[in-house]
C-alpha cells in the first residue's frame, strides 16, 4: 500500500508495525495515493 | 398499392435540413421520425480504461462524458454491431481536453467535433486513458442517438385572403413551418414568422395540406442528414421484410 | 422478431410481435387500415395493463372471406414498398 505525507509529500510504506506516522517527519496525516492499475469502467 | 412519393428540399446543410415530403400519410412520417431518433446505429464511446486521471472528476463522470462524444460513423456495411474501434486521449494540464484530442485507431470513425471540451486540467492534473467505441441505437443509449433535432410540420397552404375594415388594427399572425404560395415553399423564416408581414393590411386563412409533410432533420455530426433518412427508411423495410417473412412461415 | 398467435378465427387474428414498439407498429396498423377487405386494425403495447407483458399485440379483423394472416402479409408488403418508395424519393431529391 502506497500513502503520501501530508505534511512533507515523500512517499510512505506502511507495515504492520509502525502505526499510522511518517518515518521521516513523524507526521500522523498520509494520504492514499491511486493505484497504478489501469481502471475499466462501462459508460452508463 | 404503391405510394408515391415526392421529396423537395427546402433548406439543406450537411447536418441540417429541411425537405417536404408529399404523399406520406401521418403514420408513415412518424414511423421515420421515431426511426430517425431510435433506430439508426451510431458509433458512441462504450467502455473507458483509465491509466491515469488525476483531473477533479471522477472516472464515472469522465466515461460519461466520452460517451456522449458525437463520434462519426462508417457507411452501411463496414462495421456490424459488437465491433469496435479504440480511441485513446492524454493530455497533460495545464491544458483543456477536447474531443479532437481523442487518437481514433480507424480513420472511419473520429470524433464529429473537434471542440467538444471534456475537462479542464490544472498544473499536474493528466488525463490518460483507452476507449471502445461501439455501434449502437438511439433506443439502448442516447449517446447513439444519430438524430438531435427530428420533427415535422403540415405544409401550410394560403385559403383565403380577405382586405381587414379600413380602420381595423392588423393583428399579428404567426405561424412556424414552411407556407405554400402559388407552389412555391416560403419558410416562415422569411417573413419573421408573421403573415401579417407578407399580407400587411390582409387576413390570411391558412390551411394543412394533406398528407404533405415539412421534415426538419438535424444530425449530431455522426453522418449527413441523406444518410441519417435512408437508414431510418432501410430499417423500417428491413422490420417489413422480417415480417413478411415470418408470416409467411 | 418473434411471432406468436393469442387468439385467431376465421376474420380475427391477434398476434404478438416481440421487439417492436410504436415505430413500426402504427406505420404497420396505419397500412392495414388502407385496406378495403380490413374492417379493423389496431395494437396495444400494453395488454390489459397485464403485469409485465409489454410485447406488442396487433389485432387484425378482416371482412368475410379473407385471411387475417393474409391481410398481414400483404400490409407487411406494403410497408416494405413504402420504405423503399420513400428512400428512392428522396435520394432523387438529395
Amino acid at each position: 500500500m502506497s500513502y503520501k505525507c501530508s505534511r512533507c509529500k515523500r512517499d510512505v510504506q506502511l507495515d504492520e508495525y509502525g502505526g499510522v506516522r511518517c518515518p521521516y517527519c513523524g507526521h500522523r496525516v498520509l494520504l492514499k495515493e491511486r493505484s497504478r492499475d489501469v481502471k475499466e469502467v462501462d459508460v452508463n | 398499392m404503391s405510394a408515391e412519393y415526392d421529396v423537395e428540399f427546402v433548406e439543406r446543410e450537411d447536418r441540417d435540413a429541411r425537405f417536404l415530403v408529399q404523399g406520406i400519410t401521418p403514420a408513415f412520417a412518424n414511423g421515420i421520425r421515431r426511426a430517425m431518433l431510435a433506430d439508426v446505429p451510431t458509433m458512441a464511446i462504450d467502455t473507458v480504461r483509465f491509466v491515469e486521471n488525476s483531473s477533479v472528476m471522477f472516472d464515472e463522470q469522465l466515461a460519461l462524458r466520452l460517451g456522449l462524444v458525437p463520434l462519426t460513423t462508417p457507411p452501411v456495411g463496414e462495421f456490424v454491431e459488437d465491433d469496435t474501434v479504440t480511441l485513446s486521449i492524454d493530455v497533460e494540464g495545464p491544458a483543456t481536453a477536447y474531443s479532437g484530442d481523442l487518437v481514433s485507431s480507424d480513420d472511419l470513425v473520429q470524433p464529429a467535433d473537434e471542440n467538444v471540451p471534456i475537462i479542464d486540467l490544472k498544473d499536474g492534473q493528466r488525463l490518460e486513458a483507452e476507449a471502445d467505441a461501439v455501434l449502437d441505437r438511439g433506443k439502448d443509449h442516447a449517446k447513439h442517438q444519430g438524430g438531435v433535432a427530428v420533427g415535422y410540420r403540415h405544409l401550410q397552404r394560403v385559403a383565403a385572403v380577405e382586405d381587414l375594415p379600413e380602420f381595423e388594427e392588423p393583428d399579428r399572425r404567426i405561424v412556424r413551418g414552411v407556407i405554400e404560395e402559388d407552389g412555391e415553399l416560403v419558410p416562415t423564416s422569411e417573413f419573421d414568422h408573421d403573415l401579417s408581414n407578407r399580407y400587411p393590411g390582409q387576413e390570411v386563412t391558412l390551411e394543412d395540406v394533406p398528407n404533405s409533410f415539412v421534415f426538419h432533420v438535424e444530425t449530431d455530426g455522426s453522418f449527413s442528414v441523406e444518410e441519417l433518412v435512408t437508414r431510418a427508411a432501410d430499417t423500417i423495410e428491413s422490420r417489413a421484410t422480417e415480417l413478411e417473412n415470418a408470416v409467411q412461415l | 422478431m418473434e411471432l406468436r398467435v393469442t387468439e385467431s378465427s376465421e376474420t380475427e387474428l391477434s398476434i404478438e410481435i416481440a421487439g417492436e414498439d410504436h415505430t413500426f407498429m402504427n406505420v404497420l396498423k396505419g397500412t392495414l387500415l388502407e385496406h378495403d377487405d380490413v374492417s379493423a386494425a389496431t395494437y396495444d403495447v400494453n395488454p390489459e395493463q397485464s403485469g409485465g407483458q409489454t410485447e406488442p399485440i396487433l389485432t387484425v379483423k378482416t371482412e368475410s372471406g379473407v385471411d387475417p394472416l393474409d391481410a398481414l402479409e400483404e400490409a407487411a408488403v406494403d410497408v416494405r414498398e413504402k420504405a423503399v418508395a420513400f428512400r428512392e424519393a428522396f435520394e432523387a431529391a438529395a
